[in-house]
C-alpha cells in the first residue's frame, strides 16, 4: 500500500488572504468606511445565511442563478449564502427598521458568494463595502451617493478615475415605445448592451417601427460620452418616460455641480448592465488600468416593497478586491503591511526588554518580542521577512545604557538612550528611506 | 502605460486589413506587417501600442483590460460571450457559420425532423445554444481544425463551421444545410477603457465609422 498525501486543497475561486494582502484589504476598507461615517452612515452586520426564498424575493434572475443553496436540517427549508447584501438591507428596513424615522443611512462591509463559470479564474467571494440611503426619492440622495463614491476614490489616491452615470428609465422608455416584444426585444437588449450598432440596425430593419422610435433605438448604442450627449439625447428622445429620465439626470447633475465633482463624470444612456432591481439613476466607477468597475450602484425604489414596506432608496457598493488590484503597489497601501519593532534581548533577565516594549507600545509603535533564543542575524532576517521595519537590541554590553536600533531594509544602525526613544529621532530613523 | 491606447490584433488577413483601415484614419501601424517576431509594437509619438495575439485570445485580453481595443471575428465573440463592447462591424472577413453534412446524406434529409444529432465543431457553445433553441439534442465533438474531415471518417454525421467560398466543403463532398449566423470582423472595446479613455476611443470609433460608411 502506498502512502498518499492527504488532499488539503482549497475549492476553486476562493483564497486565503495572507497577512500582507489582509492588511491592505483592511486599510482600503477602513478608508472607505471612514468616508461612510463622515457622511453620517451607520454600519449593520448582516447574517451569512438567509432562507433562499426570502433572499430570492430581492434578486434578479442572474443573481438567483449564482446563489449557493443547500438544505437546512433544522427546518427542511432551503438556505442561501447571500450573493448580494442590498436585499438583506431591504429586509432589515422592512422589518427591524419599519417604525424608525426616515431616512435610513446604512453602511455594510462584508463578503458575498457568487457562483462563477469554471476556468474564468474569477473569485467566488466578493468583498463589498457599501451604503444604502433609504426613504428619499430626491435627486439630492442620488447625488449624495455619487459624491461619496468620488470622495472615497479621491481619498484612496485615485486621480484619473471616472464615474459613469446612467438612467435605466431612459433605455426602458425607448424600448417600451418601440413596441418590440419577445425575441426581438431580447435581441435588442443584448445588442444595446454590447453597443453593437450593426445588430441594432438589423433588428430595426426586420421590424416595423415608427420613424421617431426608429431614431431613438438607433441612437442608443452611441449615447455615451461627456455631458454633450445629454443634449443629443434630448433632441432624439420623444417618449415621455425617456424625457422624464433625462430631466431627472439633469437635476442630479445640477446638484453634483454644487458638490464640485462634475469633472469626474461620464455618461452612458445605453447602459443596461445595472442589477434588475434598479429603477432610476445608476452609476459605475472606473479607474485607469483596471478592466472592471471598482464600484457600482443606483436607485432601487421598488425593492423594499417586495419585502412589504415601500420606500424609495438608493445605494452603491465598492468591490474591495478590485480596489486592491488597482492600489496594492502604492506606498501608503504597502506601508499598511509593516510593523515597527522587533525587540531582541541580549540578557537572560527579561525585565528591561519588557519595559521597553511597553514604552514603545504606549508611544504608538507596533512592537513584537522575539522571545526565541537565536543569533542576532537570524532575528534580523526574521524581522525582514515579516515586514518589521526595525530591530531594537536591548542589553548589549558594548553599548552600555543604550539601545541599538537596526533598520531591516538597509541594516543601518543607530544607538538610542531611553530619552531618545521618546523623541522624533526614533520615528525619523525607522521611516527614513521607506518611501513614505 | 495608462495614457496609451493598446490594440490586440490577430495575425494573418485580419492584421493586413486592420493596418489598412487604421491607415485611413491617420493611425500608421505598417510596422506590424514587418517580418518581425516581436509580439508588441509601440508608437510613442502617437501613444499607441499594438499586441499580436491569437484570434481566440483577443476577447480575453480586452475583457481584462490588458488591451483597450481588439479586432476579432464575430464567430469568436459568439463562442466566448465575453463582456465587452462591440461598437463597430468592420465589414471585412465576411463568411457564414453553417451546419453542413455529406451530399449523399443531404439528399433525403429533413432538418425539421432532427431530434438527436452528432456534430463536430470548433464552436461548441454556439452549436449547443443554436440547437437547444430548436429543441434538438446535440452531441458535440470539439475539434480544433480540419472540421470537414469528421463526416468523411464517421466521427460525426454533421459539422458546424465557417464557410466563405464553399470550395473546401465542395471538395470534401459536403453541402450546406442551415445558416447559423453571418460573420464579419468586429472592433471590440474594454468597458473601463471606453470610460477612462473616452475621448480618444470615441474619436477612433467615429473615424472608422465614417471610413466604413463612405466605402
Amino acid at each position: 500500500m502506498s502512502i498518499t498525501k492527504p488532499d488539503i486543497s482549497l475549492p476553486r475561486g476562493v483564497s486565503d488572504f495572507m497577512p500582507d494582502a489582509a492588511a491592505k484589504i483592511g486599510y482600503i476598507e477602513h478608508k472607505i468606511r471612514r468616508v461612510f461615517e463622515l457622511w453620517g452612515f451607520r454600519r449593520v452586520i448582516t447574517p451569512k445565511l438567509e432562507y433562499e426564498d426570502v433572499m430570492a424575493i430581492g434578486l434578479g434572475d442572474e443573481l438567483k442563478g449564482k446563489t449557493y443553496r443547500f438544505d437546512d436540517r433544522q427546518t427542511g427549508r432551503l438556505l442561501a449564502f447571500p450573493p448580494d447584501i442590498t436585499p438583506q438591507i431591504a429586509r432589515i428596513v422592512a422589518t427591524r427598521l419599519a417604525d424608525w424615522p426616515l431616512p435610513h443611512r446604512i453602511s455594510y462591509s462584508g463578503r458575498v458568494l457568487r457562483q462563477t463559470e469554471i476556468q474564468t479564474g474569477r473569485s467566488r467571494e466578493i468583498f463589498q463595502s457599501g451604503v444604502e440611503l433609504i426613504g428619499l426619492d430626491s435627486p439630492e440622495a442620488d447625488a449624495e451617493m455619487i459624491a461619496m463614491a468620488i470622495e472615497a476614490l479621491q481619498g484612496l489616491g485615485f486621480e484619473n478615475f471616472k464615474i459613469d452615470l446612467g438612467q435605466v428609465e431612459f433605455c426602458r422608455g425607448v424600448m417600451a415605445a418601440s413596441g418590440l416584444s419577445g425575441q426581438s426585444l431580447r435581441d435588442l437588449h443584448m445588442a444595446v448592451a454590447r453597443k453593437d450598432s450593426s445588430a441594432v440596425e438589423r433588428i430595426i430593419a426586420d421590424n416595423d417601427l415608427s420613424e421617431t422610435s426608429r431614431r431613438e433605438v438607433l441612437a442608443l448604442p452611441r449615447l455615451f460620452g461627456n455631458r454633450d450627449i445629454l443634449d443629443t439625447a434630448r433632441q432624439i428622445a420623444s417618449n415621455v418616460r425617456s424625457r422624464a429620465a433625462l430631466d431627472n439626470l439633469q437635476n442630479v447633475l445640477d446638484i453634483l455641480d454644487i458638490h464640485g465633482v462634475s469633472e469626474f463624470l461620464t455618461f452612458d444612456l445605453g447602459e443596461t448592465r445595472g442589477l434588475e432591481y434598479h429603477t432610476g439613476i445608476t452609476f459605475e466607477g472606473f479607474v485607469p488600468g483596471l478592466g472592471e468597475p471598482v464600484c457600482s450602484g443606483g436607485r432601487y425604489d421598488n425593492l423594499t416593497a417586495r419585502y412589504g414596506h415601500p420606500a424609495a432608496a438608493t445605494g452603491f457598493t465598492f468591490n474591495v478586491l478590485s480596489l486592491l488590484q488597482a492600489l496594492e503597489r502604492r506606498p501608503d497601501v504597502e506601508a499598511s503591511t509593516t510593523r515597527d519593532f522587533l525587540l531582541f534581548n541580549c540578557k537572560e533577565d527579561r525585565r528591561e526588554v519588557l519595559e521597553v516594549a511597553r514604552l514603545l507600545r504606549s508611544l504608538g509603535y507596533s512592537t513584537a518580542r522575539d522571545i526565541i533564543h537565536r543569533e542576532e542575524r537570524a532575528s534580523l532576517e526574521y524581522a525582514k521577512r515579516l515586514n518589521i521595519r526595525c530591530m531594537l537590541v536591548v542589553g548589549d554590553e558594548t553599548v552600555l545604557g543604550n539601545y541599538r536600533a537596526v533598520r531591516t531594509h538597509d541594516s543601518k544602525t543607530k544607538n538610542f538612550n531611553s530619552d531618545m526613544l521618546m523623541s522624533d529621532e526614533l520615528k525619523n530613523f525607522i521611516q527614513e528611506g521607506q518611501g513614505d | 502605460m495608462s495614457d496609451y491606447i493598446t490594440i490586440a490584433i490577430p495575425k494573418g488577413r485580419i492584421l493586413e486589413e486592420s493596418v489598412d483601415l487604421f491607415g485611413r484614419i491617420g493611425i500608421n501601424c505598417r510596422e506590424l506587417l514587418s517580418d518581425s517576431r516581436k509580439l508588441i509594437f509601440e508608437n510613442s509619438a502617437e501613444k499607441m501600442r499594438y499586441m499580436i495575439v491569437r484570434a481566440t485570445d483577443v476577447p480575453t485580453y480586452v475583457e481584462y483590460g490588458s488591451a483597450d481595443l481588439g479586432i476579432v471575428g464575430k464567430d469568436t465573440l459568439m463562442e466566448q460571450g465575453k463582456d465587452v463592447y462591440e461598437p463597430l462591424d468592420l465589414k471585412f472577413g465576411y463568411c457564414r457559420m453553417m451546419v453542413a453534412e455529406p451530399a449523399n446524406l443531404a439528399k433525403n434529409d429533413d432538418p425539421s425532423g432532427w431530434s438527436h444529432i452528432r456534430i463536430a465543431t470548433k464552436y461548441p457553445h454556439v452549436t449547443e445554444s443554436y440547437f437547444a433553441a430548436k429543441g434538438i439534442q446535440v452531441e458535440i465533438i470539439k475539434l480544433y481544425g480540419s472540421i470537414e474531415l469528421a463526416p468523411l471518417v464517421g466521427l460525426s454525421e454533421r459539422i458546424v463551421d465557417l464557410v466563405s467560398t464553399g470550395e473546401t466543403m465542395r471538395q470534401n463532398g459536403l453541402v450546406e444545410v442551415e445558416t447559423i449566423a453571418e460573420i464579419t470582423t468586429r472592433l471590440i472595446v474594454n468597458r473601463a477603457s471606453l470610460k477612462t479613455k473616452q475621448e480618444r476611443i470615441s474619436a477612433i470609433i467615429q473615424g472608422l465609422e465614417q471610413v466604413l460608411q463612405s466605402a
